[in-house]
């Protein structure tokens, strides 16, 4: 008897995520693609873009999914079944060479994420979905030194160790 | 008195159509490039502004000023949709592309479509701003004057060996003579 109704309780409980109508994903496989730029010429902030393509264990198709980004929620863009996008930009200086985690969430744990916020504390407990690190490797603004600078330095050089040698000599 | 009444009716059936529980949306479409070069990146961004008064439902962003022979696609997609855009909110998205060619283009607008309201069967359809025409610089003229030219400056610096290390050899050779002869006195 006690273990018919362990059983039942045990059905219950595994039936009960799909009964319940929430966009969640259970068991994703996530292949990401990230973009980060590379020279200041090229754009007048540093802008990254992740494009991350998820496949749910439970054939989810109407995901929605928002991401943690630098502190701030964001929804995520959806550019085909199971293919999201995020994207952010900020000034050079505030974006360093570095990695970035971004951390994504369902509904669920965007509510929960924004609960937190509003209750003061920063809602990194609240666990996401998935997480893609971005690798940023410095937006590069030029060479440190230019190549006629050194040029010239090179010159300058040759021209003084001459001019001492003369000198020397005519002493 | 009658008038009176008609005239307070057509001013506030006036009004409340802009007090509509609607959404609008404001979208806008810029290049971040200082210079757009042929075969780097080129840096697209757009960003869309809830300033209506309610949810905008599957806000539909397409892009397809883009050919695919002339701009290829490096990173982000040029046709996206958000379920959903809050009352005040914005939203920001960004595509990477690379130009194929080198020559004169026109940004134009792209398309951003979405339902006004929960229960609304029409789509409105509005237009982002558009960046107009800028020049696609050629790869060749860039690294003309942006490059560090490293390789020019080596070979510069080889061509004027010889008439540098000429002198400088007869004067060490002269010089080494006159320092023996110098040690023997």
């Amino acid at each position: 008897m006690a273990t018919s109704t362990k059983i039942l309780a045990l059905a219950v409980l595994a039936v009960l995520p799909l009964l319940m109508n929430a966009s969640t994903c259970i068991g994703p496989q996530v292949t990401s693609n990230v973009y980060t730029t590379s020279e200041a010429s090229m754009s007048i902030s540093t802008v990254f873009v992740v494009e991350v393509a998820v496949k749910c264990n439970n054939g989810e198709k109407d995901l929605l999914l928002f991401a943690d980004v630098n502190g701030h929620m964001v929804p995520a863009t959806q550019s085909g079944t199971g293919k999201f996008q995020v994207s952010w930009s900020d000034e050079h200086k505030k974006l360093p060479a570095g990695t970035y985690g971004v951390r994504f969430f369902d509904e669920e744990g965007y509510n929960a994420v924004r609960k937190e916020k509003r209750s003061g504390t920063d809602g990194s407990t609240v666990t996401p979905i998935f997480t893609v690190n971005v690798k940023h490797s410095g937006t590069w603004t030029g060479p440190y030194v230019q190549t006629e600078f050194v040029a010239t330095c090179v010159a300058l050089l040759v021209w003084y160790m001459a001019y001492r040698s003369k000198s020397f000599l005519m002493s | 008195m009658k008038s009176l009444f008609l005239l307070v009716v057509a001013f506030v059936a006036v009004r409340s159509d802009n007090d509509d529980n609607a959404a609008r949306l404001l979208a806008s479409k810029s290049i971040l490039n200082q210079f757009i070069v042929e075969g780097k990146e080129l840096t697209v961004e757009y960003s869309i502004y809830n300033v209506g008064s309610s949810q905008a439902y599957n806000v539909e962003l397409s892009d397809s000023s883009f050919p695919e022979e002339d701009f290829q696609r490096v990173s982000g997609s040029l046709n996206v949709k958000w379920d959903r855009l809050a009352v005040g909110a914005n939203v920001s998205h960004a595509v990477i592309l690379k130009p194929l060619r080198p020559g004169y283009a026109n940004f134009t607008a792209a398309q951003v479509k979405y339902y006004p309201t929960e229960e609304s069967q029409a789509q409105q359809v509005g237009y982002t701003t558009a960046p107009g025409e800028a020049g696609i610089v050629g790869l060749k003229d860039y690294e003309r004057r942006f490059s560090p030219h490293i390789v020019d400056w080596a070979t510069f610096a080889i061509m004027t060996l010889p008439s540098i290390g000429f002198p400088f050899l007869l004067w060490y050779r002269s010089k080494s003579k006159y320092d023996v002869k110098h040690k023997k006195n």
